[in-house]
C-alpha cells in the first residue's frame, strides 16, 4: 500500500474514533443525569440519587472498551500490538531470531527449488493429447531391463512385426537421429553439425502434432531417393531463416544434398523424446530395400515410440508384444534371448538420472526435518526460558488467552520472515542449478518455482512452529504462578519431559546428519576415484573435432582415405601440434563393438562369440594419444592400402583372447562366423581379415565406470569397408589445445568448404562432460550435507546452552562442594556427547538402508563402506564436541559463590 | 490487557440482552435510559441489567444495522438525547431471537418436568 495513504487513512480512522468516544461519554453523562433525576423524584438526596445513578450503571471505564472493542474491530489493533511486541521481543534476542529465520529459509528454500526441480523433470504432464497412450518400446536381453542404463532398441523388422501382429496399439513407429552437416541458403556455405530425426510422418502423428504451416511427410516419401524434404522447427524457422513467410519450398542443404522445405512444427517436443541431441530440422526415415530384408532383424538401436488404443493398459501390451518377442525369438535364431520392454514416454525423460533425483529428494527431505527439529528445538529452549516472563505477566493479569495469542503472533511472524527469506533462496537456488545443470538434464535450464510446492514447505514449517511454539505457551499458561515465580532461576534441574523432548530432537537431528554426511562422503570419494583414473593415455593437452564425409561427394573409400590423411598433415603442420591423429577411438567411449573369428576357437552359439571394442585409425594414433606399445611394432607408414592388413590389440584383448600364446603373427576374423546367422550390419566386414602386428596397453574405452574392455584397432587406409564417413581428428598441442582450434578449421576450410569441424573439445572437458550429472549430484548433496551439519551444530549448541543456563545453580553447588571446574565441564560435555553418539548411531542404520538408493550413483566404493561410516561418524562427533564445548566452558567460568547468592 | 467483563456472565447475557433491546424498540424509538427502565419495569425488577452494559450492546446492534440512532431533542427535558429505532432488519432478528428463545425455554421446560413431577 502507498505510504502516503496508509497514513492518511489511519489519521482519518483517529478523528472518527475520537468524535465517537465523546458521544459516548455525552450519551453516558446524559443516561447517569436523568436516572439522578428519577432517584431524587423519588425521594433520595441529591448526592445519594447520583451515587444509586452510577451504582446502578455499573463500571464507565469498561463499559467505555467495550463498546470500543464494537466500534473498531479490536482484534485487529491487538494484532498490530501484537505484532508489534513480537518484533520487539525478537529483536531484544538477535540471535535467537537470525538463526531460526536462517533455519527456516533454507529447510523452506532447499525443498523448494529441488522438489520445484524434480516436479517439472518428472511429474508435469507431457504437453502431448493423452499423454499417458503414448509409450516406448525398447529391446532387452534376457530380462536385464531394471534400469534406464542401457536401454537398446529394436530393430525397424521387429517393429515392424510388433505392429502388425499385436493388437494393442494405435500406431508404432521406429526413428532415428543423425548428426549431419547441415547449411542454410543455397549461396553462402557455412555448414554446422545438427542432430537430423529421421522420422515417419508417424512419429507427429503418435504425438498429434500438426505443423503450423505446411504439411506432413508422404508415404512415398519414405522411399530412398524421395526423401529429399525437410520438417523444421518454429525456433529454428524464426532465428535462422527470419521466420520467412514463404520459407516452404525453400531448400537447405543436409550433408551436401538440398532438401526442400514443407512444413514448420511448433516447439513442443522436448528434448528427450529423441534419442542423442535435439533436433530442430526432420526429413522422412528413408528405408532402404535392404532394410526390410531378413538380414536386417539383426540391426538393432532404433528409438521406437507408440500410441496405445484407447482403455489398453501398459501391462496389458507388455504382455501382448512379450508372446509376440517369443514367437519372433522362435522363427529368428538372431532374435533368440532377445525380449521387450514397453515403458511410458513420461517414465523415460529422466532416464538414468532417475536414482540420482531420488537420493536428492531424500536429502533435501532430510533437510526439511532437521531444519524443523531445529526450530522445534530453539522454540522450546526459547519459550521456557521465558516462563518466567510469561508467569510475571500472567500474575499482572494477562489472560491465557492473550497470552497464548502473543506467542502465536511471535511464531507466526517468524515464520513469514522465514518463509519470505527461504522464497528468496529458493529463487536463488534454481538460478544456481539452471547455471550448472548438467548437460543431459536441458530441461533443468528453465524451472521456475513451484508455488504448490512453497505453500508445502511453509506450512510444514508453520505447523512444527506452531505445534512446538504453542506447547510451552499452554503448559507454561498451565504453570502455577507462585511456583514459577519462586522458582525462577533457582530450580535445581529443568523439567525432565522437556528435557526429555529436546534431547530427543537432538539425537533426531544427528541421525539424520549422520545419514546426510554418509550419502555426501560417499559420493565425494566415487566423483573423485571416477575422476582420478588413468585413463591409459596421456590425457593433457588433447583436442578432439568431428568430420563427417558425405557419401554424395565421398562415396569412394580411397576418396575418404586420401581426404583425412591430407587434413591430418595440414593440421600437423601448424605451429603448437605436436601430433594429430585421424581416428574414431580415444577414451572414454569408443562405441563401436564387433564379433570376431578367432581362428582355432570354433563357436556354435550366437552368445559365445568373441567380441571387442574395434575402431579404425591411421599410423599416428599411438603417438598422438601417448598409448604404450608393449610387445610387437606399431603402425608404420608402410602399412599401405596394398599392403596385407595389420591390427594392435589391447592387453587386455590379448588376456581374453590369446592367454597362453603369443598373439604376433595371428590373423583374425572381423566379422562374425559365416556358419552363424548374425546381423546384416556385420556382412560389410565380411573379407576383413587383419594381422596382429602388435599389443598396446589398455584404455578405457566402455565408458569411466567400466574396466578396460578388449580392444583391436586397424587402419582405415587398408580396410576400405570399415573406412566410413565418421571420424573424428585429435590433436596434440604444445600449449592451451584451443588456441589451435581456429586454425584446424581453416585448415578443413580449405580441403572442403561444405565440411564443418563439429564438437571441438579437449579430452579433459570431455571427461567432465562426462561426470557432469554425477559432479551435479554430489556438489548439490555435499552441500545439503554442509547445511545439515550446520544446522545440527545450532541444534545442539543450543540445546547445550540452555542445559548450561539451567543446571548452573547444580554446577556452583557442585563446585562449592569441592568439583573441579575440569569434573563440571566433562559432565555437560559428557551429556551432549551421549546425545550425539546416540543419534550416529540411528544414522548408521538409516544410512545402512538407504544403500539402495545410493548404489546406482557410486563408482568403485561400496554403499556401506565402512572407511567412510566410521568417518562420517567420528567427524559429527567432532563437530557436536565442539559446538558443545563453548557453552559448555562457560560452567568452569562460573564463580561458585557469586552464582549461590544471585536470586 | 484489556480489562474484561467475566466472561461467563457476558455470554449468558448477551443474547437475551439483544432481545429484550430488540423487543422493546418495538413500541417506538427510545434512549438509552428508557430503554433501561423499560427492561427493569417489563421484568418486574428480576433480571437485574447493569445499565451501563446495555451501551455496548446498543453500538453492537447498531453496527449490525438491526437500530439507527439519532441526537434529537427530548420534548420533556430540554436536552438532546441519543434515540435508537428498529431496522426492518432488526425487525426480523426479533423474530429469529424470539423463535430460539422458544425453543430453549421449551427444551428446558421439558427437561425440568419430571423433577416437578416426582416431588
Amino acid at each position: 500500500m502507498n505510504c502516503w495513504n496508509w497514513f492518511r487513512s489511519r489519521r482519518i480512522r483517529l478523528r472518527e474514533r475520537r468524535h465517537r468516544e465523546r458521544e459516548l461519554d455525552r450519551e453516558i453523562e446524559a443516561h447517569l443525569e436523568l436516572e439522578a433525576q428519577e432517584q431524587e423524584e423519588s425521594g433520595l438526596r441529591p448526592d445519594e440519587a447520583r451515587f444509586a445513578a452510577r451504582r446502578a450503571f455499573g463500571n464507565k471505564a469498561i463499559v467505555r472498551e467495550d463498546a470500543r472493542a464494537v466500534w473498531t474491530a479490536v482484534w485487529l489493533e491487538r494484532f498490530a500490538r501484537d505484532v508489534k511486541y513480537a518484533a520487539r521481543s525478537l529483536r531484544k534476542t538477535p540471535g535467537f531470531a537470525v538463526v531460526a529465520v536462517l533455519t527456516l529459509a533454507l529447510g523452506i528454500g532447499a525443498n523448494t527449488a529441488i522438489f520445484s526441480a524434480i516436479n517439472a523433470l518428472m511429474l508435469q504432464p507431457l504437453p502431448f493429447t493423452a499423454a499417458e497412450q503414448l509409450v516406448r518400446i525398447y529391446s532387452i536381453q534376457k530380462g536385464m531391463f531394471n534400469t534406464f542404463a542401457n536401454p537398446d532398441g529394436p530393430s525397424v523388422l521387429d517393429v515392424r512385426d510388433f505392429a502388425q501382429r499385436s493388437r494393442s496399439f494405435q500406431k508404432m513407429v521406429a526413428y532415428d537421429t543423425w548428426p549431419k552437416n547441415v547449411s542454410f541458403g543455397e549461396s553462402a556455405f557455412q555448414p554446422e553439425q545438427m542432430s537430423v530425426g529421421l522420422v515417419p510422418a508417424a512419429y507427429f502423428e503418435i504425438l498429434d502434432i500438426r505443423p503450423i504451416i505446411g504439411r506432413l511427410f508422404s508415404e512415398d516419401e519414405n522411399r530412398e531417393g524421395k526423401n529429399y524434404v525437410a520438417a523444421i522447427s518454429a525456433q529454428l524457422w524464426r532465428n535462422r531463416l527470419d521466420g520467412d513467410p514463404s520459407v516452404l519450398g525453400r531448400k537447405i542443404r543436409i550433408n551436401g544434398e538440398p532438401y526442400t522445405i514443407v512444413a514448420v512444427m511448433p516447439d513442443v517436443i522436448p528434448p528427450w523424446v529423441e534419442p542423442g541431441r535435439h533436433s530442430e530440422i526432420w526429413t522422412p526415415f528413408p528405408y532402404s530395400p535392404d532394410m526390410w530384408s531378413e538380414s536386417g532383424r539383426g540391426e538393432r538401436g532404433y528409438a521406437v515410440l507408440a500410441r496405445l488404443q484407447p482403455g489398453v493398459s501398459l501391462e496389458h501390451a507388455q504382455a501382448d508384444l512379450s508372446v509376440i518377442a517369443a514367437a519372433l525369438a522362435a522363427e529368428h535364431p538372431v532374435d533368440q534371448g532377445v525380449g521387450v520392454a514397453v515403458k511410458r514416454l513420461a517414465d523415460s525423460r529422466v532416464g538414468a538420472l532417475r536414482p540420482m533425483l531420488y537420493v536428492l529428494m531424500g536429502a533435501v527431505s532430510l533437510i526439511l526435518l532437521i531444519a524443523c527439529v531445529n526450530l522445534a528445538n530453539l522454540l522450546l529452549a526459547r519459550n521456557s526460558a521465558r516462563q518466567r516472563e510469561l508467569a510475571v505477566r500472567a500474575a499482572l493479569g494477562a489472560g491465557r488467552g492473550g497470552l497464548v495469542r502473543q506467542l502465536l503472533v511471535e511464531t507466526l511472524f517468524l515464520s513469514l520472515i522465514g518463509g519470505a527469506v527461504g522464497f528468496a533462496c529458493a529463487d536463488v537456488g534454481l538460478r544456481v542449478l539452471a547455471r550448472v545443470h548438467p548437460e543431459n538434464l536441458p530441461q533443468l535450464g528453465s524451472v521456475g518455482i513451484d508455488w504448490r510446492v512453497l505453500t508445502f514447505s511453509l506450512l510444514v514449517s508453520l505447523f512444527t512452529s506452531l505445534l512446538f511454539g504453542l506447547a510451552p505457551a499452554f503448559m507454561g499458561t498451565r504453570l502455577n504462578l507462585v511456583d514459577a515465580l519462586k522458582q525462577g532461576g533457582r530450580s535445581g534441574t529443568p523439567g525432565r519431559s522437556s528435557q526429555r523432548v529436546r534431547s530427543l530432537l537432538v539425537i533426531t537431528e544427528m541421525a539424520m546428519c549422520l545419514m546426510l554426511l554418509v550419502g555426501a562422503s560417499l559420493l565425494v570419494r566415487s566423483l573423485v576415484r571416477l575422476q582420478g583414473q588413468n585413463l591409459g593415455i596421456r590425457q593433457d593437452h588433447l583436442l578432439r573435432g568431428r568430420i563427417y564425409l558425405p557419401p554424395v561427394r565421398y562415396s569412394d573409400p580411397g576418396v575418404r582415405t586420401r581426404f583425412c590423411d591430407g587434413f591430418a598433415a595440414r593440421v600437423r603442420a601448424l605451429p603448437g601440434v605436436i601430433e594429430a591423429t585421424v581416428t574414431t577411438v580415444y577414451p572414454p567411449n569408443n562405441g563401436w563393438t564387433q564379433m570376431l573369428v578367432i581362428p582355432g576357437d570354433p563357436v556354435t552359439r550366437i552368445q559365445d562369440i568373441p567380441s571387442a571394442e574395434f575402431g579404425v585409425v591411421d599410423q599416428h594414433f599411438l603417438r598422438t594419444l601417448g598409448i604404450p606399445l608393449i610387445r610387437g611394432r606399431d603402425f608404420a607408414e608402410s602399412d599401405g592400402a596394398t599392403s596385407p592388413p595389420v591390427a594392435l590389440i589391447s592387453e587386455e584383448f590379448k588376456r581374453r583372447y590369446f592367454a597362453k600364446e603369443d598373439p604376433i603373427g595371428r590373423k583374425i576374423h572381423v566379422g562374425p562366423p559365416r556358419s552363424l546367422p548374425v546381423a546384416a550390419e556385420e556382412n560389410v566386414t565380411d573379407d576383413v581379415d587383419v594381422e596382429i602386428i602388435g599389443v598396446i596397453g589398455d584404455f578405457k574405452n566402455a565408458g569411466l565406470a567400466l574396466a578396460p574392455q578388449p580392444q583391436i584397432t586397424v587402419l582405415y587406409s587398408q580396410n576400405p569397408l570399415v573406412n566410413g564417413g565418421f571420424k573424428d581428428i585429435v590433436i596434440r598441442t604444445a600449449s592451451e589445445p584451443h588456441l589451435v582450434e581456429s586454425e584446424t578449421r581453416s585448415q578443413l576450410r580449405a580441403l572442403d568448404s561444405d565440411l564443418p569441424l563439429a564438437e571441438v573439445q579437449t579430452i579433459d572437458e570431455l571427461i567432465e562432460r562426462q561426470v557432469g550429472g554425477q559432479r551435479f549430484t554430489t556438489v548439490l548433496l555435499a552441500s545439503f550435507a554442509a547445511a545439515g551439519l550446520a544446522l545440527a551444530v545450532v541444534g545442539i549448541y543450543g540445546v547445550v546452552s540452555f542445559l548450561v543456563a539451567q543446571r548452573k545453580q547444580e554446577m556452583a553447588v557442585r563446585m562449592a562442594l569441592g568439583a573441579s571446574r575440569i569434573n563440571v565441564l566433562w559432565l555437560v560435555l559428557k551429556q551432549a556427547l551421549e546425545m550425539a553418539a546416540f543419534g550416529a548411531v540411528i544414522g548408521l542404520f538409516g544410512a545402512w538402508a538407504m544403500q539402495r538408493l545410493t548404489s546406482g550413483l557410486l563408482y568403485g566404493i561400496s554403499p556401506v563402506d565402512p572407511a567412510t561410516f566410521m568417518g562420517a561418524v567420528s567427524f559429527l562427533l567432532a563437530i557436536a564436541a565442539i559446538a558443545s564445548a563453548i557453552p559448555a566452558a562457560r560452567v568452569s567460568l562460573i564463580d561458585p559463590a557469586g552464582s549461590l547468592r544471585q536470586d | 490487557m484489556t480489562p474484561k467483563n467475566s466472561p461467563s456472565r457476558t455470554e449468558l447475557l448477551q443474547g437475551t440482552l439483544d432481545m429484550l433491546i430488540l423487543r422493546t424498540l418495538l413500541f417506538g424509538p427510545a434512549h438509552g435510559h428508557q430503554i433501561a427502565r423499560h427492561i427493569q419495569r417489563t421484568t418486574e425488577d428480576v433480571l437485574q441489567v447493569e445499565h451501563g452494559s446495555l451501551y455496548p450492546a446498543l453500538h453492537r446492534m447498531e453496527r449490525k444495522g438491526w437500530l439507527i440512532a439519532k441526537w434529537e431533542m427530548a420534548k420533556e427535558r430540554n436536552r438532546e438525547l441519543k434515540y435508537y429505532r428498529l431496522t426492518p432488519a432488526g425487525k426480523k432478528q426479533l423474530v429469529r431471537e424470539e423463535s430460539r428463545w422458544r425453543q430453549v425455554a421449551a427444551a428446558v421446560g421439558t427437561v425440568m418436568a419430571p423433577v416437578r413431577g416426582e416431588r
